[in-house]
Order: C-alpha cells, then sequence, then structure tokens
C-alpha cells in the first residue's frame, strides 16, 4: 500500500542458511532478500521445508540448533544482527522484536499465570512496574477482544481456549510495543470459525500500533487477509514477491499457479443409493460421554459403498468421538452401529476378527500413527498376515501391490522406516496398512490436515482413485470445507456432539443452510483480499467473539 | 634445586606458551593454572609432590591414549553402521568400553590369566609383591593377582546374573502394568511401593539370613530388590509409547497384548532401558560387594572382589595399599560402566550437557 512506504526497518540481504545433516553442513536456504518499512505486514508463503520459519527467526538474528546462518546480512533498524553478540541481540529479543509460534498452547508455560508471563518481558527490561504492565496487558487484552480483559489473565493457560490462548500470546508478543512481530502459523491449529476472531485481532492491533510484522502460512487465503506483500519460497529459494492484490490477480511463475490452482480440485458428486440400499455402516442413535461429560447426543447417519460421507465441525464437535464409537473404542451409551444390516458389539474387544477387518482407519497424524522403529514391509504386512494369513514370498508380492497401489515405489520403501519418509509420504503408508486388511470401510480422521496444500491434494486424488476401484464406503472427518467440496457425496455438519444438519453435497453447500452451517460456510477464507473486511462488517465487528460462538 | 624440577616448569611454561600462541584457549587455562599450583605445591611438598602431579598426569595422558587406539580399533572391525556411532563415542566412553572389554577377558579366561588357583596357598600370610606375586599375598598367603582375576568372574558374573534377572521381572511387569493398566497395575505398582520402602541392604541381610547363603539365593533376592525400580522405569516409557496411535491400530487389529508388547512397545523403549541396565548394574554389583564385605554375599574360599577388601582390611593400619586394589577394582569397573551409560544415555535422549 502506497501511504506505507516508511523507512525502511528490516533488510534482508542475500541470507544463506545452514543445516547439520548427515554430519555435513547443507545449505537450505539460498540467498533471500526480504526488505520490510515500519508498519508493513509480509506474508511468507511456501510448502513446509520451504524456509519460511528459519527465515522467521533468522530475521531476529536467531538460528535454530543444528542451523547456522552462513552468509548474507539482516539489519534491523540499522543494525546488522548476523554479528551482533547474544547479549545484545538477547536485548532486542522480546523488547523490539517479538515472536508468535504456531501452538500458543505449547509456548506458554502451563506453570504461569498467562499474566505473569505477559509482563516478564516488561519487566525484565525495566520499561514498566508490575502493576502499569498488568494494567497493560489488560488493555491489550480488551483491545484483542478476549472475554473479561480484567479477569482472563490470571488464569492459567489450560483454562482458556485454544483461540484465546492464542490472541493472549499475540497481546504478550506486544507488550513491550516491539518494531517487529513475527507470526509463525499462529492460525493454522485453530478452527476456522476461531481463526477469524484472531486473524481480526491480530490484523487489528498491528494497525493500531503501527508494528511491523512478518507473516508466516502456508495458507494462501489467511495471508490474502494479512498482508500488503506476498512472498512466496520454495526449497530456500525466492520464488517471487509482489503487493497483495496483484499476486493474487496475476502471479506470475509456474509454481506460484500452482499453489493458487490446488483448490481446484473437485469430484463429482455421486448419485445417492436408493431407499433399500443397506448401507456399509448405519449409525443410529449414538450417545456417548466421557465419564460424567456426554459428548455425543443422538448422532445417525448412514455410510454406503462407494460413497463418501463427510462429518464437518470444530473442534470439540465430536466428530473423533463418534469415529471412536464406529471402532468400539469408547462403546455408546444407548443406540446401535450396524455393519451391512447386522449390528456390531460396542467393544471392540468382543468384535470378531472379520468384524475388525472390515472396518479400518487413518489417522491425522502419520507421525504418531506409524511405530517408527517398525520397516515399512512389516507395517503394510502385518495386517495382510494377521487377516489374510500371508507368509513368505506371498506376503511380499502383496506388500508390494499395496505400495504400488500407493503410488510409491515398492523396491524404495519395503526396507525403510518411517522417519526416512516425508509426511506425505507417510499418510500413504498409513493408507496401505488400512487396505492391506481389505476393508468395506475406511474413517479418515483429518488425514490431510498435517499436510502441504499439494501434497494434501495428491492424497485426497488418491483416496478417490482407490473408492472407485475397490468400491470403498469413507468416513471423512474433517475441519476443512474445501476438502469436504472436493471429495464428499454426503455431509453431515455435527455441533457439541450434535447433527445439526445433514443431507447430500450439493444441498449442503446451496443455501438456506442451518445456521451454524452458515457460520461455518462464511468462516472459510477466501482468496479475496477485502474478504474478512466484508465479513467483519456482515457480522458487525464488535460482536465477532459472540458470533463465532452462536 | 634438581633438572627434575627445572625441566618441570621448563616444559609446563613452554606448553603453556605454545597453546597461547596456537589460541587453545581452554588448554592453555589449563596448562597455566597447573603451573600457578605447582610453584605452590613445589614450596610446601618439595620434588616429591611435582613427582605426584607428573605420574598423575602421565597416567591420564596413558588412560586417553589407550582410550583413543581403543576406539580407533573398535572403528577398525566394527560393521560400518556401529563404526559411525563408535566415531562419535567420547573419550570416556572408549575408555569405559576398554575396561568392560579387560574385564571380560579376564572373566572368560580366568583359568589361563591367573597364575595360581584362587584358594591356591603359595606364600606366607601378606607377602610383599616380588617376581611371582605381582600383588602380594591376602592374610592366607594366596595371591592377590590370581583372585582379583577369580574374582571379576564371580562379583561380575553374579551382579550381571541378578540384574538381567531385575530386568525381566521389572521390565516384564511394567510393560503388562502400561498395556493392561486398571487393576493389574494398581497391584504391580503397590507391589513394588512395599519393595522399595524397605532399605535394600536390610532386606537382602533378612532374607539371606532366612533363607541362607547360597547363590541362586542371593541373585534372586538382589534381582527381587532391584526390579521395582526397573518396573517404574519401564511403565513410565511404556506408558508414554501406549498412548500413540499406532498402538490403538494395532488393538484396533484385534492383537494380543503379547504382541502389542514385544513388537510395537518395546522396540520404542529399549533406549532408556539399556541405560537403566548399565546403572543398575553398577548399583547391584556395589550390593553384592557390599553383602560379601559384611560376609553375607559370596563364601570364602571363593574369590570376589567385596570380601578381599574385608579380609585384607587390617592391612591397612600398616600404610599398606593392599585391600585398595580390589576396591580400586571395583571403583573401576563401576566408573567404566557410567560412562559407557552416559554415552548411551546422550545418544538416547539427545541430551546437551
Amino acid at each position: 500500500m502506497p501511504s506505507k512506504k516508511k523507512e525502511v526497518l528490516l533488510r534482508i540481504e542475500d541470507l544463506r542458511i545452514e543445516g547439520f545433516s548427515n554430519e555435513t553442513w547443507i545449505e537450505i536456504v539460498h540467498g533471500v532478500n526480504l526488505t520490510l518499512h515500519r508498519g508493513e505486514v509480509l506474508g511468507l508463503i511456501g510448502e513446509s521445508g520451504a524456509g519460511k520459519s528459519t527465515i522467521g527467526l533468522a530475521a531476529m538474528g536467531f538460528a535454530r540448533d543444528g542451523c547456522r546462518i552462513s552468509g548474507g546480512s539482516v539489519e534491523f533498524d540499522g543494525m546488522e544482527l548476523t554479528t551482533t553478540p547474544q547479549s545484545a541481540l538477547r536485548a532486542l529479543r522480546g523488547s523490539r522484536i517479538a515472536y508468535v509460534a504456531q501452538s500458543a498452547a505449547a509456548s506458554f508455560n502451563p506453570a504461569h499465570k498467562i499474566i505473569d508471563q505477559h509482563t516478564e518481558a516488561p519487566l525484565h527490561y525495566r520499561i514498566k512496574k508490575r502493576l502499569e504492565a498488568q494494567e497493560d496487558a489488560m488493555e491489550l487484552y480488551e483491545r484483542l477482544r478476549l472475554p473479561n480483559p480484567g479477569e482472563i489473565g490470571f488464569r492459567y493457560p489450560h483454562q482458556v481456549s485454544g483461540g484465546q490462548l492464542q490472541r493472549a500470546m499475540t497481546a504478550m508478543a506486544m507488550a513491550c510495543r516491539p518494531d517487529l512481530i513475527i507470526f509463525d502459523e499462529p492460525t493454522t491449529a485453530l478452527d476456522v470459525t476461531t481463526q477469524i476472531e484472531v486473524l481480526a485481532a491480530i490484523r487489528d492491533i498491528v494497525e493500531q500500533f503501527d508494528t511491523a510484522a512478518i507473516y508466516i502460512t502456508h495458507d494462501l487465503a489467511v495471508v490474502a487477509q494479512m498482508a500488503d506483500k506476498i512472498k512466496v519460497l520454495l526449497k530456500g529459494h525466492e520464488v517471487e514477491e509482489a503487493a497483495t492484490e496483484s499476486m493474487l490477480d496475476s502471479p506470475k511463475e509456474d509454481y506460484t499457479k500452482s499453489l493458487w490452482a490446488v483448490r481446484s480440485f473437485r469430484r463429482e458428486q455421486k448419485s445417492p443409493p436408493g431407499d433399500d440400499a443397506v448401507p456399509v455402516i448405519s449409525v443410529q442413535g449414538i450417545d456417548a460421554a466421557y465419564g460424567d461429560a456426554k459428548v455425543l447426543e443422538d448422532v445417525s447417519f448412514a455410510v454406503h459403498a462407494g460413497m463418501t460421507v463427510a462429518v464437518v465441525g470444530e473442534s470439540g464437535s465430536g466428530k473423533s468421538t463418534a469415529a471412536r464409537c464406529i471402532t468400539g473404542l469408547l462403546p455408546p451409551l444407548t443406540g446401535q452401529i450396524l455393519f451391512n444390516g447386522t449390528p456390531l458389539p460396542p467393544r471392540y474387544r468382543d468384535r470378531t476378527k472379520e468384524q475388525l477387518r472390515q472396518a479400518q482407519m487413518i489417522y491425522q497424524m502419520a507421525d504418531t500413527a506409524l511405530n517408527p522403529k517398525v520397516r515399512i514391509s512389516d507395517i503394510i504386512g502385518r495386517p495382510a498376515e494377521f487377516y489374510g494369513g500371508l507368509k513368505g514370498a506371498k506376503l511380499k508380492n502383496r506388500v508390494d501391490e499395496l505400495l504400488d497401489l500407493i503410488e510409491l515405489e515398492p523396491s524404495k520403501f519395503y526396507h525403510r522406516y518411517p522417519p526416512e519418509l516425508s509426511g506425505g509420504q507417510k499418510q500413504r503408508i498409513g493408507i496401505a496398512r488400512a487396505l492391506a486388511a481389505e476393508p468395506a470401510f475406511i474413517i479418515c480422521d483429518e488425514v490431510t490436515s498435517a499436510l502441504d496444500q499439494l501434497v494434501a491434494e495428491g492424497i485426497l486424488k488418491l483416496l478417490d482413485r482407490l473408492q472407485d476401484e475397490l468400491n470403498l464406503a469413507y468416513m471423512f472427518i474433517t475441519h476443512d470445507l474445501a476438502t469436504v467440496r472436493a471429495i464428499a457425496d454426503h455431509v453431515v455438519v455435527m455441533q457439541k456432539g450434535r447433527v445439526v444438519e445433514q443431507g447430500p453435497k450439493t444441498e449442503m453447500f446451496t443455501p438456506p443452510h442451518h445456521p451454524y452451517t452458515d457460520l461455518l460456510l462464511s468462516s472459510v477464507p477466501e482468496m479475496d483480499p477485502n474478504w474478512l473486511t466484508t465479513l467483519l462488517e456482515e457480522r458487525g465487528v464488535d460482536n465477532i467473539g459472540e458470533a463465532a460462538k452462536v | 634445586m634438581s633438572y627434575f624440577v627445572v625441566g618441570y616448569y621448563a616444559m609446563l611454561i613452554g606448553a603453556s606458551c605454545l597453546a597461547a600462541h596456537f589460541k587453545q584457549r581452554s588448554l592453555f587455562l589449563l596448562l597455566f593454572s597447573l603451573t600457578l599450583v605447582s610453584f605452590v605445591m613445589g614450596i610446601i611438598g618439595g620434588a616429591p609432590a611435582l613427582w605426584f602431579v607428573t605420574v598423575g598426569a602421565g597416567l591420564i595422558a596413558l588412560a586417553a591414549g589407550t582410550s583413543y587406539a581403543f576406539r580407533e580399533f573398535l572403528v577398525t572391525i566394527a560393521p560400518p553402521e556401529t563404526a559411525k556411532e563408535l566415531r562419535t563415542a567420547p573419550l570416556t566412553a572408549a575408555f569405559g568400553l576398554f575396561v568392560i572389554f579387560t574385564c571380560a577377558i579376564a572373566m572368560v579366561f580366568a583359568d589361563l590369566i591367573a597364575p595360581y588357583g584362587e584358594a591356591e596357598v603359595i606364600s606366607s600370610a601378606f607377602a610383599p609383591p616380588d617376581e611371582n606375586l605381582l600383588l602380594g599375598a591376602d592374610q592366607l598367603g594366596r595371591d592377590i593377582f590370581s583372585r582379583l582375576i577369580y574374582g571379576a568372574r564371580n562379583t561380575v558374573g553374579l551382579a550381571l546374573a541378578a540384574t538381567a534377572l531385575a530386568f525381566i521381572m521389572g521390565a516384564l511387569a511394567g510393560l503388562y502394568a502400561a498395556t493392561k493398566g486398571g487393576m493389574f497395575d494398581q497391584a504391580m505398582g503397590r507391589i513394588a511401593d512395599i519393595i522399595m520402602s524397605v532399605p535394600s541392604l536390610i532386606f537382602a541381610l533378612l532374607m539371606l539370613s532366612i533363607f541362607g547363603t547360597n547363590l541362586a539365593i542371593l541373585v534372586i533376592i538382589v534381582a527381587i530388590i532391584y526390579s521395582p525400580r526397573v518396573f517404574r522405569l519401564t511403565r513410565a516409557v511404556a506408558g508414554n509409547v501406549v498412548v500413540m496411535d499406532y498402538i490403538e491400530a494395532a488393538k484396533l487389529r484385534g492383537e494380543g497384548t503379547w504382541y502389542l508388547i514385544r513388537k510395537e512397545i518395546l522396540p520404542n523403549s529399549t533406549a532408556p532401558l539399556i541405560a537403566e541396565f548399565g546403572l543398575e548394574f553398577c548399583f547391584v554389583f556395589l550390593l553384592i560387594a557390599g553383602l560379601s564385605f559384611l560376609g553375607l554375599g559370596i563364601q570364602p574360599p571363593t574369590a570376589d572382589w567385596g570380601s578381599m577388601v574385608r579380609e585384607n582390611a587390617t592391612l591397612i593400619s600398616f600404610g599398606d595399599i593392599t585391600p585398595l586394589i580390589p576396591a580400586g577394582a571395583i571403583a573401576l569397573l563401576t566408573v567404566a560402566v557410567n560412562f559407557v551409560v552416559d554415552w548411551m544415555l546422550f545418544r538416547s535422549s539427545g541430551l546437551k550437557e
């Protein structure tokens, strides 16, 4: 934006960063240039491994363990950070440059109250007295539209919600009124509805205090709302940089265009099954609770062979709990689950091997879903061995066949261990493990939410192809409506343990909606840079907090 | 002033200057502070004190040299994967490996190495070292060196057996408790608490005086005393693994508990368990040596390091170092095992200092 042509705050030139692996230093950032003026917001975008966070940290003169800044210069307000001694850098961090991490829950110390952590920096730098700092914190909480600004700071981090914690962290970064804040994926772990609150809050406060910011994310639509200009990175190289609007309207490089095009994958909705068709899985009137806390109330839906049912809702809405009931990990209090018309025993321990084989699960975090100490061949081979009784050469053939099916070369992957694979490859192994059992029904629990968009699309296409080839029924748990649009046939919207609305995809995406569905749909960021502004105006800026809660 | 003293200071000062010249900061600080300390020591203790320092430094240098050479030796003979790990091993770990290796040789080939039998009386009581008796004779005229070699077999072998047994019991119970949870977990936990609440030496003394001092009973009692620690560690480590999604996936597949433990949980908990094995081995070793010293462990005339210390203890009042030799062997092996364990802990946890 032209009005922001002020003095240069941060100038990074030919920045090179090396990482230590396999006992040698390998360059991971190959000469990146960056200029940031006072009050300007720069969006850094790219897939994981592109070096976004590394560059963000380097802007503070910091390199992670096992990394080092090997060349180039980082000049912050006339100070060369790469040669500044550690003690001087420490004086800058927290006071003039602040950092907001991806997971606020992991970044707050659970043993101290929020406000005590907030006032730590101002007290340390002797900018304010304790009481002043606390009053200032409350004011910032109010500006960030946290509920009960006078009181919320005196809670412990686990006593507030994820979105509130992320805002509290932004407030904490603001405590010393820094010149520069680095936001490292601050909304990635949040629901769409919560994301809006945080985005709006961050944008407002950055504008109010005229703070410069580097906003790191992999979500284009989010960065479009926040940034004045956008820089696209690929594997440590700069692809292109431009002002937000021109970047969105006319990307120049092929890679940028491919990022923009990702969201185009969409599958036609299949024709609904006849009325007399028996669903593969039918969930009928399920209630479930963890201890005394009721989490599911009267949930019913059906999944037919060859179809995909998407279960949507924010976190805590009971999506995953419904999956746990189907798999038998959490026996429902009332109601039953039918498989091909026959009821399944509520506990997985009581189910037969055959019943267990028919329903498989693919997990969100491929990292924790694959045993790191077991070879790929054994991970995929075990279900085939366990259910099918395959041994020796037959087993090896089956594993090769499965690896082919998920488009990984058998000879290359057969003997490897999960930690040697990339996120997308791990998720494919998770899919292969589910397929190895030859199930009729697969639960996909947020399978793409931990992956980059390009990789996620590959996974979605793979799942789609497998469904056609093997006539599988999917229950697709997600909070990402773009994924739902891409792959679902039938959509179930859940809120607070209840199904608020369900129906075929085309019907669900055309008005009129249930108010909650409407809120979910309208909260999905769009590529339009004015989307957030327009949306906030529509909803009325002041009640954004309530709007998200309904 | 003797040539030795002049040479001593000349060497130190020269080395300090060289270190300073080549910008070896820490080495320079070490050498120069040694020089300054030597001035004081020279004034107070004279030439013998300086000899002492020289011999000490020489011994450390010798140990470092041995460790370095031994590490290179291991790197050369080990397969490529292991060699890569070994190359990163610190010198202390190499020293520990060397001592353990020597001890293992002594254990296996005791009959060939020892010049005399362990119970063979070959000279007068407390005979001083000579060509025949490398380290002198004990209170009955038996060769200390031979008894030291046989003692390695008895003491270390016994400690190894007891530790292994403690591990099998503790680890199995811990893994089952973590996997099963509920009543079994509670019951095992309380039993472990009860055993741990009794001081180990008193418990051992009590049990040994009830059941008699038989080797098998000794091993079992020591194993029972140490298994609760293993149980707690294993349960905690396995507890972290059990909540992972891959365990859930295996449970939903219908796998049995034994498969879960063997294939899914154990491979992910081995690193801390191995490190704990080294630590426990030291404790067990010291307990057995202690019991022998009290006369309740290994019975005479079988040689073991603990009872050797006790039998020769009277000599210490005559300024003889004989009783310190088996004690030194105990200390050396304990330190060696700890060096190796430290290295393993470092590798398994990625600890930095």
